[in-house]
């Protein structure tokens, strides 16, 4: 007889993190692993599953049946997930079990191997249960993870399609850099009502900012790299939520931002890495924020003081009211994540002379102070958590409109990223 | 061409900047997820050192504070007469947050930096220097700390200080707005938040409101019930307007009747003097369960805001018409609990409950059936009853619809299919359950009622922000949509008194016992089988 076993600690602890609920538990039914299999068989053994008794530990309640049992199944949504190993596999399994309870899905994670021999489609699939706030109740949703070989590989979405729950919407997210013009890329996308990447994972991160920008779907494209920026956004904004700090906001005329860069050599530990491991494009972030400040103020390119040189930029903007000065460089740490922002400094000349804006981030705090009206005014201090990779995910996941702000952001910071390269070549 | 009208003449630059006095929008919160975000502002809790400032008032401002939803320039200012530091209060705050706050204990770091916009004002309540200090205090707050003369008003004490409190504010020029304040800062907006019970009968009603009216304009008075600020009330308008299911069939040519249950476990538990003058009706019906009825009632509101809401919730309070004593002996039925066992413990009658009357008449349970006069709502009856110590602690509003107009399956055997039922759960498992009949798989015809059953804990697995996390929110914002206007308490009184009266004079049906840990009096349900219904068991 089948038994259900405890997830193992690690996906517990990403779990528990993520929502907080203390001596949550989180169970997985005994892995269905076929070698060799087809869709059909897989797509077979998916509908089963909710029929089948399986014994708990204790002996007590069947963990997972549809009928006639005391756990939910809940579905929101397919998330497709397009990974390029075993690896990375693993990882996006170990996010899943932190989506699992917010986002209850069928996540369908593809490994393609395309060169490779062997049969097309190795399957595993699992169905995890997690105990919700309140007690009592169970959650359950599954996760099939396909290894596609050969010539199959070339044709993920005609094996997907049959294995999406249906009238559900389909988030497509892929780690690491995306294969832009690639046909399975392209298929897959043209399958989701939204596409999510990591603008900090692409390796051309110009072309792939106006790659991205050029991507339509339902709802849109999701970035996590702007997901990281939303606490820093929101502080910003803060600022000049105040009417008396409200006027100083047309007037700015510096914004100095600075982002984490790993020192040379420095490889640094985190047990929740991301599923696409290493930040080629660190400075994503930081142009991300500045394209924010400038569509939402309405700065105009002007001209390049310092071309782009060792991650540090510096350009001249057209603001309604001043020239901009527009400051990006790296500083080297290894205590955030690589990318992320370390501190926001706004300048700004006022009625009463300057005033000046600063988020400056330290561990999980942040100082924010602002300097205005002749007096610093306010000081205080605010948390600042690196969201992990689940936590964006999930807040991603969430989203079913397309988001304009992100794309005015996004095409934007191409253009500010443009300009210094230009200067540069 | 066109004339000039304004600004600076042709060539002479100046520096741009924002209006003060009507400043235009952030354009960096466009798009982000933080769209309620409260004003700079002062919020005055008077009644500081109690009970509800240390177990709901601070762990609600911590999580709103780690939330990201309070500016930075945000003061909070403790008033009452003990004496004690800026420190201390700052402590009893923190104190709270660490035992009661879903976000527990606090973050040192964040803590600290809050608790130096905490301060501490000791004061009698009926001194007026006090508010005369407390005003210097507020002006000086708001020039220290950018809070834009906003002030909000948390008066977390009796209902009978009320009046002194607001009189005295009054007095010290502390309850105008800030374009009619006599001194300090001359902008800003002052709210004041006051707790139920809206008084004790229409009189008592009445003359609180008016008292409140003496100082305040309506709309700056927040009348708070907690049951408002919960997510499933608040969302009873999105599942009924925002899906194009429900409307349609949301009359009385589909539905059959209403029933709506607040029932607790719990006995009066320490609250025995303040509950016997009370009872069940007062406690509960005047506020959560017509406030619940009436949301559920409502007619689609013109827009989503809180004049129009109100206004829609106050038609459906008009078209309940008030008993004659003839219909509340038959409409009404009042229970008071004897001993029995509730979740595996024993209980004690109610009248062997510290500081009750031996003899006491007070009502721990309350049935009722009412009728909304309305196009709507004509000849569908809605059952409510609440009690205490029942066999679960639930809250809920249980649609019954109407038979299919036809027994189609009763010549295969099949007797007639139990009616749907449409289940919203407001506590303590959050959601929404339809019944309805499925055909068992299989050979001939048997047919089995089946739940379809969506609970906020399962699709939506994160910690919902407590009530007065939601509604403290709201008023520094000025969203008065979760808050009962004046109107409304007063309707709710009228809808209440005469069956107080007719109890009160032995005309409305006599006290019936029940057991602790049954679900009322035998009464309560022959109030629904007359009608050839039965209560729900939730």
């Amino acid at each position: 007889m089948n038994r259900s076993v405890p997830a193992r600690s690690e996906e517990l602890a990403v779990h528990r993190r993520l929502m907080r609920f203390g001596e949550a538990e989180s169970l997985m039914t005994p892995m269905w692993e076929q070698h060799a299999t087809s869709v059909r068989a897989i797509a077979g053994h998916l509908a089963s599953l909710w029929d089948v008794p399986v014994g708990h530990d204790d002996g007590g309640d069947p963990l997972v049946t549809e009928k006639g049992l005391p756990h939910g199944r809940a579905s929101v949504l397919n998330l497709l997930v397009t990974v390029v190993d075993e690896e990375a596999a693993e990882r996006v399994v170990r996010t899943m079990v932190g989506l699992g309870v917010r986002h209850p899905s069928r996540a369908i994670v593809l490994v393609p191997q395309h060169g490779s021999d062997g049969p097309p489609i190795d399957a595993r699939i699992s169905t995890h249960c997690n105990d919700v706030a309140g007690g009592g109740d169970r959650v359950c949703y599954e996760e099939v993870v396909l290894t596609v070989r050969g010539e199959a590989a070339e044709h993920l979405s005609g094996i997907v399609a049959p294995l999406l729950i249906h009238d559900l919407p389909t988030h497509i997210w892929w780690p690491g850099d995306p294969p832009w013009g690639d046909p399975v890329f392209e298929q897959l996308v043209e399958m989701g009502d939204r596409v999510i990447v990591d603008s900090g994972d692409f390796t051309d991160l110009l072309g792939a900012m106006r790659r991205t920008s050029t991507l339509r779907r339902r709802s849109g494209v999701g970035d996590l790299s702007w997901e990281r920026l939303g606490w820093w956004q929101e502080l910003t904004a803060q600022f000049f939520d105040a009417p008396r700090f409200r006027r100083y906001l047309p007037n700015l005329s510096r914004l100095h931002v600075r982002y984490a860069l790993p020192p040379p050599a420095s490889r640094r530990h985190d047990e929740d890495q991301d599923v696409a491991p290493g930040t080629p494009a660190p400075m994503a972030q930081a142009l991300l924020y500045s394209g924010w400040i400038a569509t939402r103020l309405g700065w105009r390119r002007h001209r390049t003081i310092e071309p782009l040189a060792g991650g540090r930029l510096r350009l001249r903007l057209e603001g309604r009211h001043e020239m901009v000065d527009l400051l990006i460089e790296p500083a080297m740490t290894d205590d955030v994540r690589p990318g992320d922002l370390l501190s926001v400094r706004l300048r700004s000349l006022g009625e009463t002379g300057a005033a000046e804006f600063i988020v400056d981030r330290d561990g999980d705090d942040a100082m924010v102070a602002t300097n205005a009206d002749g007096m610093t005014a306010l000081l205080r201090r605010v948390p600042m958590e690196s969201p992990r990779e689940p936590e964006l995910l999930s807040s991603q996941l969430t989203m079913d409109v397309v988001d304009r702000v992100y794309e005015d952001a996004l095409r934007a910071a191409a253009i500010l990223l443009a300009s210094a390269r230009e200067a540069a070549a | 061409m066109t004339a000039r009208t304004g600004g600076p003449a042709p060539g002479q630059h100046q520096r741009a900047s924002y209006d003060d006095r009507q400043p235009r929008p952030n354009p960096l919160r466009e798009g982000l997820r933080l769209e309620r975000m409260a004003e700079p502002c002062t919020m005055v809790i008077c009644g500081a050192t109690g009970d509800l400032a240390e177990r709901k008032l601070a762990p609600a401002l911590y999580n709103c504070l780690l939330g990201g939803f309070l500016p930075p320039e945000f003061t909070v200012v403790g008033f009452a007469r003990r004496e004690l530091s800026d420190d201390a209060f700052a402590d009893h705050l923190l104190e709270g947050i660490n035992e009661f706050s879903r976000n527990r204990p606090a973050k040192p770091a964040i803590w600290q930096s809050f608790a130096r916009g905490v301060e501490y004002h000791r004061g009698d309540f009926d001194d007026p220097e006090a508010y005369v200090e407390l005003a210097k205090r507020l002006d000086r707050i708001d020039r220290d700390r950018g809070t834009a003369g906003n002030r909000l008003f948390y008066l977390a004490v009796p209902p009978a200080l009320y009046p002194e409190i607001v009189n005295q504010l009054d007095a010290a020029g502390l309850a105008s707005p800030g374009d009619r304040r006599r001194s300090g800062s001359k902008r800003g907006w002052t709210r004041v938040i006051v707790e139920k019970p809206f008084g004790s009968d229409l009189d008592s009603a009445r003359t609180l409101n008016r008292e409140l009216a003496d100082v305040f304009n309506e709309e700056q008075v927040y009348r708070i019930d907690h049951y408002l600020g919960k997510e499933t009330v608040q969302n009873l308008a999105v599942f009924r307007f925002g899906n194009g299911l429900f409307e349609p069939i949301w009359n009385r040519r589909y539905i059959d009747s209403v029933q709506i249950t607040v029932a607790e476990t719990v006995g009066v538990e320490g609250r025995g003097e303040f509950y016997d003058a009370t009872g069940a009706l007062r406690d509960i019906v005047q506020g959560h369960a017509l406030q619940l009825m009436a949301m559920f009632a409502m007619d689609p509101p013109v827009e989503f805001h809180a004049e129009d809401l109100r206004d829609e919730k106050m038609k459906v309070l008009r078209g309940v018409k008030p008993m004659s004593p003839a219909d509340v002996a038959t409409n009404t039925v009042r229970g008071q609990y004897v001993s029995g066992w509730v979740e595996g413990e024993k209980v004690a009658s109610y009248r062997d409950a510290p500081e009750v009357e031996p003899d006491s008449q007070t009502e721990t349970f309350v049935a009722l059936k009412l009728g909304i006069d309305s196009w709507r709502w004509a000849g569908v009856p809605f059952y409510l009853r609440s009690g205490k110590a029942l066999p679960s602690r639930v809250t809920e509003i249980a649609v019954q619809f109407k038979q299919a107009p036809l027994a189609l399956f009763a010549r295969a055997g099949v007797p007639q299919i139990d009616p749907n039922v449409l289940a919203i759960r407001v506590q303590p498992d959050e959601g929404i359950l339809l019944r309805f009949g499925a055909k068992v798989p299989g050979q001939g015809l048997q047919i089995r009622t089946v739940n379809m059953d969506f609970r906020y804990g399962s699709s939506f697995a994160v910690d919902s922000p407590d009530a007065y996390e939601t509604l403290l929110l709201d008023a520094m914002v000025g969203d008065a949509s979760l808050f009962t206007r004046d109107d409304e308490v007063e309707r709710a009184w009228e809808i209440l008194d005469p069956i107080l009266d007719a109890w009160q004079a032995g005309a409305g049906g006599p006290l019936h016992f029940y057991g602790a840990g049954t679900w009322g009096p035998p009464a309560a349900d022959e109030l629904l089988e007359r009608d050839g219904r039965a209560w729900r068991r939730p």
